[in-house]
């Protein structure tokens, strides 16, 4: 049988609502990551930035973690190797605490240095439910494309 | 999920498709060397990567793969006599070598020239670790012959075996990548299965049904490591490799053989599990050859006379329903190589990837996608060699590793995840 008479009576019903995504930056070259990514015209992903102890938005406008914990399916924590991603851990409790979703990304983390991939692994792995490591930042574009964001 | 143009350029693989392009780039698996057992042997009918081919092995030993059909009326040469170096067609005696050249056209006066210009497509055959291997690009960018590790130790190291899975080879292989469903699928067959048991990493996995993964882009694919907390805060890893565009290497265990796949296409809705399984330090023991022949592990048991597994969709696996509730097997089907292949054909030939939701732990999926899609582009609009055809990229290991909780396993197990003559694999 192929593909199509095999899916010809599949009920096409929809099966799940949209998620909500955060997109946190936790360190500069993470907020230039993030500040290119807000102008894709995301549906359900708002871009953010934490590498200033506190979480604002684009414009440096101060928004409430928990607020925004609260209301997202998954947060995705960016930061670049050299371990300035001091605030994965507020973000991180936040998120464990309402059982919400991590994903940490490490972009350039390929060709950096190994200390430096080391200090942004430990900062980011004990609150990160899934970690990549990637070397180009257009990864997250085809992340967020591929989890509906 | 991916657009459905998307979709379609990875999952379709024929002729003058970009990711049939792609997959004529490298050296594949096309048969087992035990399906030509010797010269003049019968022929063996081979589809690949939607092409219909025969292949045979001359008087002199010389392995051919040429076109399935006859040049004169299109009559299979399966059909045919294997006879003093040539193929010759049942209906009317023309006569093809191993290079698909016709070397005798009877109908035409001796000594005419005419058979000289009948020539079938043909692609080389080359023996290597048990297994006959094909490059179907063209002649000039053939690469390097494979550097495999499993193909190039000792024959009495390795085993392969391969079966029919009847879906999209894309699906069978995010199957091998994602270490997420280790847990749930194959929970229970861990501490059973003969070629999986007595592994003291299978305390570490059944401990934590929920690892945390991180992957890493390697020179040829991807790393994917599955952590698990360890003794004194250090972290198990089991860290899987892939390279492009379909080989896998699962984390050994104990002293148990390393074990992987490769996935080739045959056509869009059907491909071939080829499974191997080797220890680079010591031949295979006769009860691991034995479990291997038995179906146990990630092999399987077949329909007598062919390589289509016994337990199939015909008869919805030989699901038992029993042993499911009893909690002896997590989804009823026995053995690894079933539970995978039970679920990947239930998604249908070639699954819609515009209606899934995916999640976090997927990223491997993702990743492998994305850098297949560019490797396609790049090879097509640039002509650049994709990722995984220098042997460079073949030579290594996958590693169940303990590890200090800071380091990057790929620079810590750098060495591990290599493969080096004479040393043990990575293994707990």
């Amino acid at each position: 049988m192929n593909s199509a008479a095999e899916a010809r009576f599949r009920i096409q019903a929809v099966t799940s609502y949209r998620r909500a995504v955060r997109v946190i930056a936790l360190d500069m070259p993470g907020e230039d990551v993030v500040r290119r990514l807000a102008k894709g015209g995301w549906e359900h992903t708002s871009f953010l930035s934490a590498r200033q102890e506190m979480l604002h938005d684009l414009a440096g406008q101060p928004r409430n973690l928990i607020d925004e914990v609260d209301t997202a399916d998954l947060v995705v924590m960016i930061a670049a190797p050299g371990g300035l991603a001091y605030t994965a851990s507020m973000i991180g409790e936040a998120c464990s605490a309402r059982r919400v979703m991590t994903t940490g990304l490490i972009v350039g983390g390929i060709s950096a240095p190994e200390g430096d991939v080391s200090k942004t692994l430990m900062q980011l792995r004990p609150w990160s439910l899934m970690v990549v490591i990637a070397d180009a930042d257009d990864y997250i574009d085809h992340m967020l494309a591929a989890l509906r964001g | 999920m991916l657009k459905k143009e998307q979709n379609d350029l990875l999952t379709q693989t024929g002729p003058g498709t970009p990711m049939g392009q792609m997959f004529r780039s490298y050296w594949i698996p096309a048969l087992l060397a035990e399906e030509l057992p010797e010269n003049d042997c019968p022929p063996v009918r081979v589809k690949l990567l939607s092409e219909r081919m025969l292949a045979f092995r001359d008087t002199n030993g010389r392995y051919g793969l040429i076109d399935e059909f006859c040049a004169h009326r299109g009559v299979s040469l399966w059909f045919g006599r294997n006879e003093d170096c040539g193929l010759r067609c049942a209906y009317h005696g023309w006569k093809y070598d191993v290079t698909g050249q016709c070397v005798e056209v009877p109908s035409e006066p001796d000594g005419s020239p005419y058979a000289k210009t009948v020539q079938l497509k043909s692609y080389p055959l080359i023996e290597l670790g048990g297994i006959l291997w094909t490059h179907m690009g063209s002649p000039e960018k053939r690469p390097p012959l494979p550097e495999w590790e499993f193909a190039t130790v000792p024959p009495a190291h390795s085993i392969t075996t391969k079966r029919v899975q009847e879906c999209n080879w894309l699906q069978a292989l995010e199957g091998g990548i994602d270490s997420s469903h280790v847990s749930f699928l194959h929970r229970g067959d861990l501490n059973t299965d003969p070629l999986f048991k007595g592994a003291k990493g299978n305390q570490y996995n059944l401990g934590d049904l929920r690892p945390v993964f991180e992957v890493v882009e390697s020179p040829g694919g991807l790393y994917i490591g599955a952590r698990r907390n360890a003794e004194n805060g250090n972290y198990y890893w089991r860290i899987t490799q892939w390279v492009m565009p379909n080989f896998t290497m699962i984390p050994p265990r104990g002293d148990h053989p390393i074990h992987g796949h490769f996935w080739v296409p045959i056509d869009d809705e059907n491909c071939w599990t080829w499974s191997y399984e080797y220890h680079p330090m010591r031949p295979l023991r006769s009860a691991e050859v034995a479990a291997v022949r038995a179906g146990k592990g990630i092999h399987v048991k077949y329909e007598p006379g062919s390589y289509r597994p016994l337990a199939n969709k015909d008869n919805d696996y030989l699901i038992d329903r029993t042993a499911q509730k009893a909690g002896r097997s997590f989804s009823g089907v026995e053995g690894f190589a079933m539970q995978d292949a039970s679920v990947q054909e239930s998604m249908g030939p070639i699954v819609d990837r515009t209606k899934e939701r995916l999640v976090s732990t997927d990223n491997g999926i993702i990743m492998a996608r994305v850098r297949m899609i560019l490797a396609v582009k790049a090879l097509t609009d640039k002509g650049v060699t994709p990722p995984g055809v220098d042997p460079a990229h073949q030579r290594v290991r996958s590693a169940a590793i303990i590890l200090p909780p800071d380091q990057p396993f790929k620079i810590a197990a750098g060495e591990a995840l290599t493969a080096r003559p004479a040393v043990a694999p990575a293994s707990v």
